[in-house]
């Protein structure tokens, strides 16, 4: 994991894998949501929102990119919320859909608000991350790729330390108990909408951030790109693929299927590489629907 | 005078909106009939239409065939793809509803990249063909929209026709409204099965050649239909053909109305909103009425 302090060059690997952590992170932050049973298929919701709020207060108010991210991340609570509250009766393929649809409302207003957000030019020059001096070391992730993979590696880890907690303690429990039978699990005293409140909350925040961490490490965002069906797919395969029963499986397939995209289908199919992301859902929930850790395992044991 | 101008902005609204009604109910068509026999999301519907555009586009740009005479191809390529596609989610494991639905979300992703490297991301339009005034109408209409119009008219009754006085549209009946039971009667399912993706597919060729004279082509362009598709579907109900026809009259004059008042930039968030709104307050649409929790007793 330490390995850009010992092996000179090697940028392209350093940035592949650097992402690949950054897309694991988001992966973790969408299994949260879908360890309560729902799958959502409009994450970009989040992620966009938590783009454009960091951005724009950067721009605005020149606050520090740190405190910029966490309001990201608050923004994207919001409408975390907001989903709580207007789809609580919704389950399912019904969830899944309501879920694509919200991405329209976020997205449309920040396209048509110009005056605010530069509607669908976008948004250019967001200031990058300032240099920090963790433990004498020089960091500075606008400036060198090192760090960015240092600062993504990070993010990872603390979202897989999160998505641990949240598997293994009794929250964890309890959402696992919601997902298999609400009514059972309610008539044992979980309280189920709070869990529920809680997961699709903690969901969206940690997705906002990780928007928020994309706008200022990228320094441009528009619309379509931060409010996309390819972000809001992203998530989803990476966990379904990985295991999104594990407490790894979402980081293993992002590992595994991130860099297989850059470092070989996007020299094989320059504009079409997405297509592997829709391949391999396909045949994952076909073939092993509760993702390669799990089929690994069995194979395994 | 000037009551005039506005007695005529009302008659091309309506008339705009009888157009645009007619033409989602024409996309919603294939995706109510496949989603109501077999409970499949087929969320590629809209890159499926789009496949159906593209080829009548470059049958009709290329090859000088005219309109009308690119339906039959498109149709029968869509009826093929329609069975590819049921032999992929045949071997979907359950909760099928939603998984139907990852899949196709994963299969809609593989054919916009395919689209975009066969077709370039170029925005194409077969062209909306001459317009003129009609005197009795007092509104200007167009021959796509005629078209339009008398094409979805026609192939809405011709399904309403076959699923009710037909022998083959009463076994798809009930497979609607209860597989089981069906199966039990001795119907085929899995041959009913097969007919409703094999004419939805047919369908969704009819409408395609359709939409590229009416929208503008574009590989990534496929997530509009099938949000469209799927409005019209909750709101007519599974299995009501008739209602389709009203539902996309009633969504195209809300979205003309939209587009007229608000501007054409907010019809992507009212449509939306629509969509969250039925999935709230008509869950029974998703549901035929045989199914529907706590109506057996």
């Amino acid at each position: 994991m330490l390995w850009p302090l010992f092996v000179p060059g090697g940028d392209l690997y350093c940035r592949v894998l650097g992402w690949s952590f950054f897309f694991a992170a988001l992966a973790l932050a969408w299994n949260i949501l879908a360890l309560t049973g729902s799958i959502s298929i409009g994450h970009t919701a989040f992620f966009g929102l938590g783009a454009y709020t960091s951005a724009l207060m950067s721009h605005y108010t020149h606050l520090s990119p740190f405190i910029c991210v966490i309001l990201g991340g608050a923004s994207g609570m919001v409408y975390g919320a907001l989903w709580h509250f207007v789809f609580k009766p919704l389950r399912g393929a019904r969830f899944a859909l309501a879920t694509l649809a919200s991405v329209e409302i976020p997205r449309v207003i920040v396209d048509n608000w110009e005056g605010l957000t530069f509607g669908s030019l976008g948004l250019v020059g967001i200031e990058a991350f300032p240099g920090v001096q963790p433990g004498g070391m020089d960091l500075s992730p606008g400036e060198s790729l090192k760090s960015q993979y240092y600062l993504l590696l990070f993010m990872m880890a603390s979202y897989l330390l999160i998505h641990h907690r949240a598997v293994r303690s009794r929250w964890g429990w309890a959402m696992r108990a919601v997902r298999e039978d609400e009514t059972a699990a309610g008539s044992i005293g979980v309280p189920v909408h709070r869990i529920r409140f809680c997961a699709v909350t903690f969901s969206a925040v940690l997705t906002g951030i990780c928007g928020a961490v994309y706008s200022h490490l990228m320094g441009l965002i528009e619309p379509s790109l931060v409010f996309s069906l390819h972000l809001s797919a992203m998530p989803l395969v990476l966990s379904i693929f990985g295991g999104r029963y594990q407490i790894a499986g979402p980081v293993l397939g992002s590992l595994i299927l991130y860099p297989l995209d850059q470092l070989f289908f996007h020299a094989w199919f320059p504009s079409a590489h997405a297509a592997l992301y829709g391949l391999v859902i396909v045949l994952t929930l076909i073939h092993f629907p509760s993702g390669i850790g799990t089929w690994l395992q069995k194979k395994l044991t | 005078m000037e009551n005039l101008i506005v007695d005529f902005m009302w008659m091309q609204l309506l008339v705009n909106s009888l157009a645009l009604g007619s033409f989602y109910a024409l996309i919603a068509l294939g995706f109510a009939l496949i989603f109501g026999v077999t409970r499949t999301f087929n969320l590629a519907h809209g890159e499926l239409i789009l496949l159906g555009g593209y080829i009548s586009y470059f049958l009709f740009k290329g090859e000088g065939i005219h309109i009308l005479w690119t339906l039959p191809p498109s149709m029968l390529a869509l009826l093929g793809a329609a069975l590819v596609l049921h032999a992929i989610l045949r071997r979907v494991r359950e909760p099928y509803e939603l998984n139907t639905l990852v899949v196709t979300f994963g299969l809609a992703l593989v054919l916009q990249n395919a689209m975009l490297v066969i077709f370039t991301a170029d925005y194409r339009l077969i062209g909306h063909g001459r317009q003129f005034f009609l005197e009795s109408l007092d509104a200007y209409v167009s021959d796509t929209q005629i078209t339009v119009f008398l094409t979805s008219l026609l192939a809405t009754l011709s399904v309403h026709f076959l699923m009710r006085k037909t022998f083959l549209g009463k076994a798809l009946r009930a497979t609607i409204q209860d597989r089981e039971a069906a199966r039990l009667a001795g119907i085929h399912v899995d041959h009913m099965t097969l007919i409703a993706f094999g004419t939805g597919g047919a369908l969704i060729g009819l409408a395609g050649p359709l939409y590229a004279q009416t929208t503008y082509l574009h590989p990534f362009g496929g997530s509009e239909p099938t949000l469209l598709a799927i409005i019209v579907s909750i709101f007519a109900g599974v299995g009501r053909t008739r209602g389709l026809l009203l539902g996309g009259w009633l969504l195209g004059t809300i979205e003309s109305a939209t587009v007229f008042f608000l501007g054409g930039s907010w019809r992507e968030v009212v449509s939306a909103m629509i969509l969250i709104g039925l999935l709230l307050l008509r869950p029974e649409g998703l549901w035929s009425e045989r199914s529907k929790p706590g109506r057996e007793a």
